[in-house]
């Protein structure tokens, strides 16, 4: 009885801290989620980078490197018009060389309100999900400088973030993951 | 003939009073001396014991304790051959340790020295990069801070939070894509945390912190 009882307590304390060791406090949440938040930033700035016709074509190889470095390897950006109907999904890098060659002279491109719509939450395999919408605007230009385009885009993308671990320099490196998933194409108007 | 008496008395009590006395204080000499002997032999004992402790690193006392140590029993003069020999030995071995201490905190120093000036460099340049009016501007300044590095596969490690004793860090880059990353965003978000270098006085790893 006594060790049936002894094994009760020790699987209890294991279990216990086993799931204090999956809460994350609220500084170190606080701050997986600006990472995560911010990574989507540094996407919408190289959207814009690739999306320039400023942008020299090696800058540009560059920077859709870093970009499809964001993502997981099997994740699809949507493409909207409000010419039609119809949303194409291209996988990360197709999605970066079609903005490259789009048929404008002058492309501005901005991303805004990029928040949570559904904050990052823990699922049972470590990894914590969350969804960040954002809007586009998106213009383009002819050679006279008239814009023959405009629509604004709203796009969610589920967020994907992991505890991985790393050697560097002989010690362990415990770091934060975020990987971008799918880029949903929700609304597009042509305000 | 009672006068003849007192006077044999009074001679004896002189004769017993005199040789009293001189026993008695050959007595307390004989104690001090022994007292003294035992003091010195007490001395030189622990002065063995300390400057043995001392020779053979079996001390937990600091350098300047050491020091202090040797000093007493150098003040004691104790004129053994074994302790002379010994102080000799012991004081020969702390003026190596403090020629050792100094050179440490004189490198230290340095390495505090250098950090700081790299810190304002490295400072320099990162703001350089976000802030260059062109994109060759930028790579001039990526390539001229390349060069403080090892490589351009340097690691870059960056922190993101500090929660009970636990950093946690963003995924790590090399510092080729960092600088890259500044060109191409703008915006300088960190600070110097930590420069570690090579031999060469090159950095061979460079740890972040969010701002």
């Amino acid at each position: 009885m006594k060790k049936i009882i002894a094994t009760l307590i020790i699987a209890l304390c294991v279990a216990g801290t086993a799931m204090a060791q999956d809460e994350l406090s609220f500084e170190r949440k606080q701050a997986i989620d600006s990472l995560a938040l911010e990574k989507v930033r540094d996407l919408s700035k190289y959207v814009k980078i690739v999306g320039s016709k400023d942008t020299p074509f090696s800058e540009a190889n560059r920077v859709i490197d870093r970009a499809e470095e964001l993502f997981m390897s099997d994740a699809e950006i949507g493409v909207s018009s409000v010419n039609s109907n119809k949303i194409t999904y291209y996988r990360v890098r197709k999605y970066f060389e079609h903005l490259m060659r789009l048929n404008y002279d002058r492309v501005e491109i901005e991303w805004y309100n990029i928040e949570y719509v559904s904050d990052l939450q823990r699922q049972p395999d470590g990894t914590y999900v969350g969804v960040i919408t954002i809007f586009q605007t998106f213009r383009g230009y002819d050679k006279e400088g008239n814009l023959v385009y405009k629509d604004t885009t709203k796009k969610d993308i589920t967020v994907y973030v992991r505890r991985k671990e790393t050697q560097i320099g002989g010690r362990t490196i415990g770091f934060w993951d975020v990987l971008l998933g799918d880029m949903r194409v929700k609304e597009t108007t042509d305000r | 003939m009672k006068s003849r008496i007192t006077s044999i008395v009074m001679v004896l009590l002189a004769v017993f009073v005199t040789i009293g006395g001189t026993t008695s204080c050959k007595s307390k000499k004989q104690l001090a001396k022994e007292a003294a002997e035992a003091e010195y032999k007490s001395k030189v004992e622990q002065a063995v014991q300390d400057l043995n402790a001392i020779l053979n690193d079996e001390t937990q006392w600091s350098l300047e304790e050491k020091e202090a140590r040797v000093k007493t029993i150098k003040d004691w003069n104790l004129q053994n051959a074994e302790v002379d020999d010994l102080l000799i030995q012991a004081e020969k071995k702390l003026a190596r340790e403090r020629a050792q201490k100094e050179e440490e905190e004189r490198r230290a120093a340095a390495e505090r020295e250098n950090a700081k000036t790299m810190d304002v460099m490295l400072n320099d340049s990162f703001n350089g990069i976000i802030r260059a009016g062109s994109i060759s501007q930028a790579n001039r300044t990526i390539n001229e801070t390349l060069g403080l590095f090892e490589s351009p596969n340097v690691p870059v490690l960056i922190i993101i939070s500090q929660s009970q004793g636990v950093n946690d860090y963003d995924r790590p880059t090399t510092i080729e894509n960092y600088l890259n990353y500044l060109k191409d965003q703008k915006k300088l978000t960190e600070k110097i945390n930590n420069i570690k270098y090579n031999s060469n006085g090159k950095i061979n790893e460079l740890e972040l912190i969010k701002k």
